[in-house]
């Protein structure tokens, strides 16, 4: 039983059965990602049915022409990535700690309340947010005028300085519930037989989290990371929903961007921004994974 | 061999997790075209048995469709069983909407754009995406100039069914409040920025702006190009020629000091960038507001909502930036076009020629309080006497500059984005003409005009 068992285990399956998903990934996914680099470089677009070579123009219009803000959008795109990432994965992670080893009683109906916000339609977040945080008739500055927070009311997505993180906010608490989801699945894997050690050694509850918890959550967290590295720095609908990159220029991110170029015809800067977007991931997601393999052989 | 599996690990994840959005925008763009689409469809009220089950869809900005319209749908699918499918658009969104889904070929049966010479050209490129409609009967019947604004090459693509005079975008104010506080109808900006600060300190907020829309506070700067126009005379035809350029013009850049002053001062109110155009009526009726840009009908459109409120409580002066004193008319406005690709062009030429009629004209007309006139001709026209007054006050009159300038209406809602830049002092006035010049060029180039050659 055990000699079928490791036979199983080693059975090297012939290179051909990768080809079927293979040509799938070059036709719909490599080939055009491929052609939207080419279409990169040259002014594409719905006003002529010519399409010339530009060389890197349109890099230079993103990077390096202020005026056109994409710089601003590139700026914002980061903000929200880097900040989702950390909010999202510290709260989530505090959320499965304490639903799993805190709360006891209805667990899972406190999961399942946590994660109901991930399953909404963001149309629906969307128009729900944008009256909760309306500044005057809002519930949000309502509530905190009615307790004498006067102070903390703001101009929640109609203000340059915190429409950004309104919407990072909202975004936040929106797909916190799903990590919760991730990281729950991970605490539960970790074997209790760790934790009687430790506490037979006399570790505390930090300790423990410090050292058994979170290095044998790290695979967990590291796909929490990838998924909302990707998520952030793609980020579209929730901004379009609550405030269409406004007011000005303050909520714009490159895919709002891309969309908009798209839509006024210049698809050639449009598909310069995307593919700028689809090289900074890569790169990132083959560090991450690089990073996650590492961190996964040294425990 | 590791580095190498990793890499396409990478890859692949990347694939699936981004790659529909780098080499194929038009993923996440129809996702969002689909979810900002509000169906409202006219309800099936037939009184005979249709005679085919045709379908028409048609996209429209948020406002553009009348409810007079959707009354005469009914009527039309009750004569014909053809069906409208109203597909309205948060005006906000319309453009891109719009443009994306002409781009990808997947237009609606009818769809809804704005017209001018640059827009049906430039924005819908109606000579590849609209059905010619020169032979329609109707066409003799509507305004030329209305003619002329969806007309390109001799050949028109669209019809305006639009209040194009009565239907100025002037400011419309509460003349309860300026008995009030002993305000009178200003000729200067100095004298309007008194009447704002007076009101403003009695309590009540001057101007009800509805910026949010991304559209409305726009209408402050292009709409008075009549002004402009007469401090430097031909200045859009050499904005046309590209013999100068919207910063070098210092009475523009004055006009948007003003209007960025204004908001700083709180003459908008504090709500502004949350304001929407659909509570105009709402916020005009309650007395908390004293002013607001809008047609030469506001009056009766707050009536129509609210009865208590009657027409007459609201009179009209010209919007006074830059101490404007003239007219500004706009013979180009919302207009109908149907699609190249549709296959149910004869239904969508049957149901102009039904909204043309001109029994349903009158009827349009006569049920649709925002609107005094239309821009056809022959049909019977009531003003009021603040409307007769407004007429009377200001006798000269001239194009608004995004239809008299090209390259300035497709870039509305750019020039929108960059005005809440400046009221958020993200942007000066400079930097808003500047944008607005750029934009004209690339549109230009892209378009190969020879004036930027």
């Amino acid at each position: 039983m055990k000699k079928n068992k490791l036979r199983m285990k080693n059975t090297i399956y012939p290179s051909y059965f990768v080809f079927g998903a293979l040509v799938l990934y070059l036709l719909f996914l490599l080939v055009p990602g491929v052609m939207g680099f080419y279409y990169s470089f040259t002014d594409w677009s719905s006003y002529s049915t010519d399409v010339h070579f530009v060389g890197a123009e349109n890099f230079y219009r993103i990077f390096f022409d202020s005026s056109r803000h994409y710089t601003v959008y590139i700026k914002n795109t980061v903000i929200f990535t880097v900040v989702t990432i950390i909010l999202k994965t510290v709260i989530a992670l505090l959320l499965a700690l304490l639903l799993t080893s805190g709360i006891k009683r209805f667990a899972n109906l406190h999961r399942a309340i946590i994660f109901l916000p991930a399953v909404l339609p963001l149309l629906v977040v969307g128009l729900v947010f944008k009256s909760i945080l309306h500044p005057s008739t809002g519930i949000l500055n309502l509530f905190l005028r009615t307790v004498g927070l006067d102070f903390l009311a703001q101009r929640w997505l109609v203000d340059v300085d915190w429409a950004l993180f309104s919407v990072i906010g909202v975004d936040t608490w929106k797909g916190v519930g799903y990590l919760m989801v991730i990281l729950i699945a991970g605490l539960q894997a970790i074997p209790n037989d760790y934790y009687e050690a430790a506490r037979i050694d006399g570790a505390n509850a930090l300790q423990a989290l410090w050292h058994i918890t979170l290095p044998l959550l790290m695979p967990a967290i590291m796909v929490v990371t990838v998924l909302n590295l990707l998520y952030g720095l793609k980020v579209f609908d929730i901004v379009w929903v609550l405030t269409n990159g406004g007011p000005g220029y303050a909520t714009e991110t490159v895919y709002t961007a891309v969309f908009k170029d798209f839509s006024k015809g210049y698809y050639g800067i449009a598909t310069a921004l995307s593919t700028m977007l689809f090289v900074i991931m890569v790169s990132f997601g083959y560090f991450v994974i690089w990073l996650m393999h590492k961190e996964g052989t040294d425990f | 061999m590791k580095k190498f599996v990793y890499l396409i690990l990478a890859v692949v994840l990347m694939g699936v997790f981004a790659g529909c959005g780098s080499a194929t925008p038009e993923t996440n763009v129809e996702k969002a075209a689909e979810t900002v689409v509000v169906e409202k469809e006219a309800e099936v009220t037939a009184t005979s048995e249709p005679q085919e089950s045709v379908t028409l869809t048609y996209l429209a900005s948020q406002e553009w469709i009348r409810d007079a319209e959707m009354e005469l749908a009914k009527q039309f699918e009750a004569e014909t069983g053809i069906h409208i499918d109203f597909q309205i658009v948060p005006s906000d969104q319309y453009f891109n909407v719009l443009t994306t889904k002409l781009n990808t070929g997947e237009a609606t049966d009818i769809f809804g754009g704005q017209s001018g010479k640059t827009d049906i050209k430039v924005l819908y490129d109606v000579e590849k995406n609209a059905v010619p409609l020169t032979n329609e009967e109707w066409v003799q019947r509507m305004d030329p100039l209305s003619v002329d604004q969806v007309s390109l090459n001799d050949e028109v693509y669209g019809l305006t069914i639009w209040d194009t005079t009565g239907g100025s975008w002037v400011i419309a104010y509460n003349k309860q409040i300026f008995a009030d506080l002993g305000l009178s109808v200003p000729t200067t900006y100095e004298e309007f920025k008194a009447i704002n600060q007076a009101i403003l300190d009695a309590g009540i907020t001057p101007i009800y702006e509805p910026v949010s829309d991304g559209w409305h506070h726009v209408l402050w700067f292009p709409e008075i190009g009549p002004d402009y126009e007469a401090a430097n005379p031909g200045l859009a035809e050499a904005l046309n020629a590209n013999e100068t350029k919207f910063a070098d013009v210092p009475i523009m850049q004055e006009a948007l000091q003003q209007l960025q002053e204004m908001y700083e001062l709180g003459y908008f109110g504090e709500d502004a960038l949350s304001n929407t155009f659909a509570d105009t009526e709402k916020a005009m009726a309650s007395g908390e507001y004293a002013m607001t840009v809008n047609r030469l009908a506001l009056g009766e459109q707050v009536e129509a909502a609210y009865p208590e409120v009657s027409a007459d409580t609201f009179g009209y002066f010209v919007m006074p930036l830059a101490d404007n004193q003239i007219w500004n008319v706009n013979p180009a406005a919302p207009s109908k076009f149907i699609y190249s690709g549709s296959k149910n062009i004869d239904a969508a030429k049957a149901y102009f020629e039904f909204l043309t009629r001109p029994e349903n004209l009158q009827y349009f007309l006569d049920n649709e309080p925002a609107f005094t006139m239309l821009s056809f001709e022959g049909l019977g026209v009531e003003l009021s006497p603040e409307q007769q007054a407004f007429i009377n006050t200001y006798t000269k009159q001239g194009t608004v500059y995004q239809t008299a300038v090209n390259y300035v209406n497709p870039q509305w809602m750019d020039i929108g984005q960059d005005l809440t830049a400046m009221f958020t002092d993200a942007a000066s006035p400079e930097d808003v003409l500047k944008n607005i010049d750029q934009r004209r060029t690339d549109m230009a180039e892209a378009a190969e005009d020879p004036a930027w050659k």
